[in-house]
């Protein structure tokens, strides 16, 4: 019979004769990986949390490392991406969502002036080769990552220079040359990667061809031709499209004589803004963009919103830029070859046959405005040229997230089609290299990460300490030239102190709050890493299933599932 | 040596006798100077033992809990609002069988907000299972501070020193204060076996199931039952070292061949015997009985004590609404089993610091002379002073 001591004080480890996991009826807690929400929509899939995670422990070069492992120019789309990482972090909730793509483009810029080397081995001699058609962001991105994952990468470009859309498409105000140029030729200074300039497909080699020669084929050409655009059916003699002004106004400088007048741009995307910014820049007497959407704004439906870069169409007004929204050009008054004026008429929502609203020209509101050049800026598409049967319409149109549209032969970035972004092209690089290199392998399609997203519900920020974002330097209106960086670069100390405001949501953040609270010692902590990947093991034959640690979990690292057995 | 001391004053050097090692209290209302002059005493360096000045009473008693676990002296004081912030850690000291000591300067507990002198705070931890005992002198509160610290220890019970609010606390007497080796020679140093050592690592507080519950709590009481005799033990001990008792478990007073009684606890028995001396010549001479252990409860002692009585008046200095007084009731219990049980008359008297006059004790022996006499009353209520529905 066991005999009571007074005050019932019991020899050590006695109480561990009590399971108190025998009382869990419902809930038992879990450790569950999620995905953070910069990692969820980040179209060059960055696990922006995993980086910053180096980055609090002070691990630079680790940070870029982790980086680079997604995205090869982080100096590049630091400058360049219009971060849906930012738009979707929790901390925004907080005191403000963290200034990732800050991070991200001095990361990318250290790498460059530190010389830190990309995590990749040269490919083996035999090693498989894979075609590229196209040096843009990505056949970049593809090239990369087929030297990571073992391969070799031959890219064929047409024109005298790499770079695609970041060297024709952005001004040098966003993304300044040698930026780009340093970046881009440490990718291309890979042990593995060829480049072949003022090649072009279809004039210098076919398509089959190409399947011949390599192991795959990876097909980026961009969109380089501009879409049809006319005024019912009246186009003027002397068109400037807005893609071709722009790259001609990057290689020579120039614009043409009318651009000194008042100058209508139609359309609504990046190159519509960057045309009207170097316009105005140039000295036209004014630039007026008419688009059919709408400016943000609590009246502006969110798929009704202009589709360009927020922080541009923000430096765009700054600078002066008047935008007329909901309008199109509903006339061209010409005189003779010259266009002398037109039309602007609003849109309005109307119902189709089909059900679903369109605009229509609103009838009444018509008003003729004097101008001398008229701009068309509505988007660009592949030229079909060179891949007839494997394109059909504008863009490659895959069925897979891969962008595998026939057998070893693989599309990627703007030539999809609504990509829009360099991150994504880069994102379309790493995952089609990542099917070439499966497919080679005999193995299955890359299964996607499918894990959930950690929404700001599921944080417990009471446990984050207030921090306000890095504020970033701006070059006033007043100082813009056609050549500096409007946006400033942040220091080394700011980086690390915003990587520090990261709630590494989804993420063990080792704070030891299970650990500490859980009233039953059911949370074990580990020297060595657990399977997991954290520091903590739930002991179940104590855990009463109380949800403190659920609740107390800062980053949601924990969550509480229904007992199954 | 004797001098003219305050109660509370005198306490805090009754306490420093014992040298203890862990004081811990709160500072602030309902707190006595006890504690004050504890600290002062800390502070000039007279007194070398930690003081830890807490943010709540249930903070003050969870230190004292901790520190006698690990094996130091520990003290600590409160009243009323006090005591019930400490009550849920009264139950882990006591059920933990921590030996300390805590002196109750007994005051009313609100609402509505009274900070005067009864006893209804140390009634409302009665079930606690601390000891409890009353005094009826700051000579006496001092002599049974010094005897707890070792009826703690050698129980394995935690004390708790009753002495009115104000009434002992607040008011100047001539102590006569035991000497330093006086109190040496009677209390050896502190002792507790169970106290917790790193060279042999034991868990306290541990969850006992319903498999256990009920031995726990028969051992408790069983340990209580023993302390009746270590109280009385004790009190000889310290009458052997410092020539003065304090009156066991209970001590019978005026006139032994009395018929009729008053039994009391605290500063009250002092107003009756002075009672008794001005009025016997009026309403005749009663057996005082001073009850000193309250928790436990000496029925045996009691039974003997009441033997030829025909009345007994039990003054209640607290009240259990929709009961009457707990002493008077308790009183009763113990005595039923008696074949000529005195009849009790159980009077709440001086509720809230309402003042108890000498003449108290005439107008309670007259009261008992009518038949009619009601065998509860808070006997010093004015009702004229209610509104007739709430009388």
């Amino acid at each position: 019979m066991t005999e009571l001591t007074r005050g019932t004080w019991a020899d050590a480890g006695s109480s561990l004769d009590f399971k108190t996991g025998s009382w869990r009826s419902t809930q038992r807690p879990v450790h569950v990986h999620s995905k953070a929400p910069c990692h969820a929509t980040c179209p060059a899939g960055e696990d922006q949390q995993a980086w910053f995670a180096h980055l609090q422990l002070g691990h630079v070069e680790e940070a870029w490392r982790s980086l680079v492992a997604a995205n090869p120019m982080p100096g590049v789309t630091g400058r360049v991406c219009p971060h849906p990482c930012e738009t979707a972090c929790n901390r925004t909730e907080v005191d403000g969502a963290l200034a990732i793509h800050n991070v991200e483009r001095w990361l990318g810029d250290e790498a460059v002036a530190k010389g830190w080397d990309y995590p990749v081995a040269p490919p083996a001699d035999d090693a498989p080769t894979v075609a590229i058609v196209g040096a843009g962001p990505a056949g970049l991105s593809a090239a990369y990552h087929c030297v990571r994952l073992g391969m070799k990468a031959e890219i064929f470009e047409t024109l005298p220079e790499a770079g695609g859309l970041l060297r024709m498409g952005i001004p040098p105000t966003r993304l300044p040359r040698n930026v780009l140029d340093a970046e881009l030729n440490r990718v291309l200074d890979l042990p593995g990667i060829t480049l072949n300039l003022r090649q072009r497909l279809g004039r210098d080699m076919t398509l089959e061809d190409l399947r011949e020669r390599f192991a795959a084929v990876m097909l980026s050409p961009g969109c380089e031709m501009s879409k049809p655009w006319s005024v019912h059916g009246a186009v003027p003699p002397d068109l400037h499209e807005g893609l071709h002004l722009l790259q001609e106004f990057y290689d020579h400088g120039v614009l043409p004589d009318a651009a000194k007048g008042d100058v209508i741009v139609h359309g609504g995307g990046n190159t519509a803004m960057d045309i009207c910014r170097i316009m105005m820049r140039a000295g036209a007497k004014s630039v007026t963009l008419i688009t059919a959407s709408g400016l943000p704004g609590p009246d502006t439906a969110p798929d009704d919103v202009i589709n360009v870069v927020p922080r541009e169409l923000e430096e765009a007004l700054e600078e002066g830029l008047t935008i007329i929204e909901h309008a199109t050009v509903g006339r061209l008054i010409m005189k003779g070859s010259k266009i002398k004026g037109v039309e602007i008429v609003s849109l309005k929502k109307e119902k189709g046959p089909d059900g679903r609203k369109r605009r229509v020209e609103f009838t009444g509101t018509e008003r003729v405005v004097s101008v001398d050049m008229v701009v068309p800026c509505v988007g660009e598409q592949v030229d079909p040229e060179a891949f007839e049967g494997y394109i059909d319409g504008a863009y490659f149109s895959p069925d897979n997230p891969y962008g595998r549209i026939a057998d070893r032969v693989y599309a990627l970035g703007d030539a999809r089609g609504h990509r829009g972004t360099v991150a994504a092209a880069i994102g379309d690089g790493r995952i089609a290299a990542e099917a070439v290199a499966a497919e080679l392998a005999g193995a299955d399609d890359p299964v996607a990460d499918d894990r959930p997203e950690m929404s700001y519900d599921g944080l417990n920020t009471a446990y984050y300490a207030g921090s306000s974002r890095v504020s970033v330097a701006k070059l006033p209106v007043s100082e813009r030239t056609f050549e500096a960086e409007i946006e400033g670069g942040i220091s080394r100390a700011e980086a690390l102190a915003e990587a520090q405001r990261c709630l590494s949501c989804g993420n063990c953040l080792a704070c030891d709050n299970c650990w500490t609270m859980c009233p039953d010692n059911a949370v074990i902590k580990t020297a060595e890493l657990a399977s997991d990947g954290s520091h903590y093991v739930f002991d179940y034959d104590y855990c009463k299933g109380c949800g403190l640690c659920v609740q107390e979990c800062p980053t949601g690292y924990i969550q509480s599932v229904p007992e199954t057995s | 040596m004797r001098e003219a001391l305050e109660g509370s004053q005198a306490i805090a050097r009754a306490v420093a006798l014992t040298k203890p090692e862990v004081i811990a209290a709160y500072p602030i209302t309902p707190q006595t100077h006890i504690v004050e002059n504890l600290s002062k005493l800390v502070a000039d360096g007279k007194l070398k033992a930690e003081y830890v000045s807490v943010e709540s009473e249930f903070s003050a008693a969870s230190v004292v809990l901790g520190a006698a676990a690990a094996g130091a002296r520990a003290y600590t004081a409160s009243a009323s609002q006090g005591i019930l912030l400490m009550s849920e850690v009264m139950y882990n000291i006591s059920g933990l069988r921590v030996p300390l000591v805590m002196t109750i300067a007994n005051r009313a507990v609100g609402g509505p907000i009274n900070i005067w002198n009864d006893q209804s705070d140390t009634m409302a931890v009665r079930d606690a299972g601390w000891i409890q005992l009353h005094c009826i002198s700051n000579q006496e509160a001092v002599d049974t501070t010094i005897q707890a610290f070792r009826l703690a220890q050698e129980t394995g019970l935690p004390v708790a020193v009753n002495m009115d609010g104000f009434v002992l606390t607040h008011t100047m007497e001539v102590i006569d204060m035991p000497s330093q080796e006086e109190v040496d020679a009677f209390l050896p140093p502190f002792e507790f076996a169970d106290a917790l050592d790193p060279e042999r690592p034991r868990s306290m507080g541990t969850l006992v199931d319903p498999n256990f519950f009920p031995e726990v709590r028969h051992s408790h009481h069983a340990a209580m039952g023993k302390a009746l005799a270590r109280i009385e033990e004790i009190d000889k001990a310290y009458k052997k070292v410092v020539g003065r008792a304090s009156g066991g478990l209970l001590t019978v007073e005026g006139d032994k061949k009395a018929k009729v009684g008053i039994l009391a606890m605290g500063s009250v028995v002092g107003t009756m015997m002075a009672g008794l001396e001005d009025f016997k010549d009026e309403v005749g001479a009663a057996r005082i009985i001073k009850l000193r252990s309250f928790r436990p409860f000496p029925a045996k002692a009691l039974r003997a004590a009441v033997k030829g009585l025909d009345k007994l008046v039990v003054i209640d200095r607290a009240i259990s609404p929709g009961l009457g007084g707990v002493l008077g009731t308790e009183v009763s219990a113990v005595l039923s089993t008696l074949k000529n049980a005195p009849k009790v008359y159980n009077y709440a008297l001086g509720l809230g610091g309402r003042d108890i006059p000498e003449t108290m004790y005439r107008d309670l022996l007259t009261t008992i002379e009518d038949k009619k006499a009601p065998r509860f009353a808070v006997f010093d209520a004015d009702l004229d002073k209610l509104a007739p529905e709430d009388r």
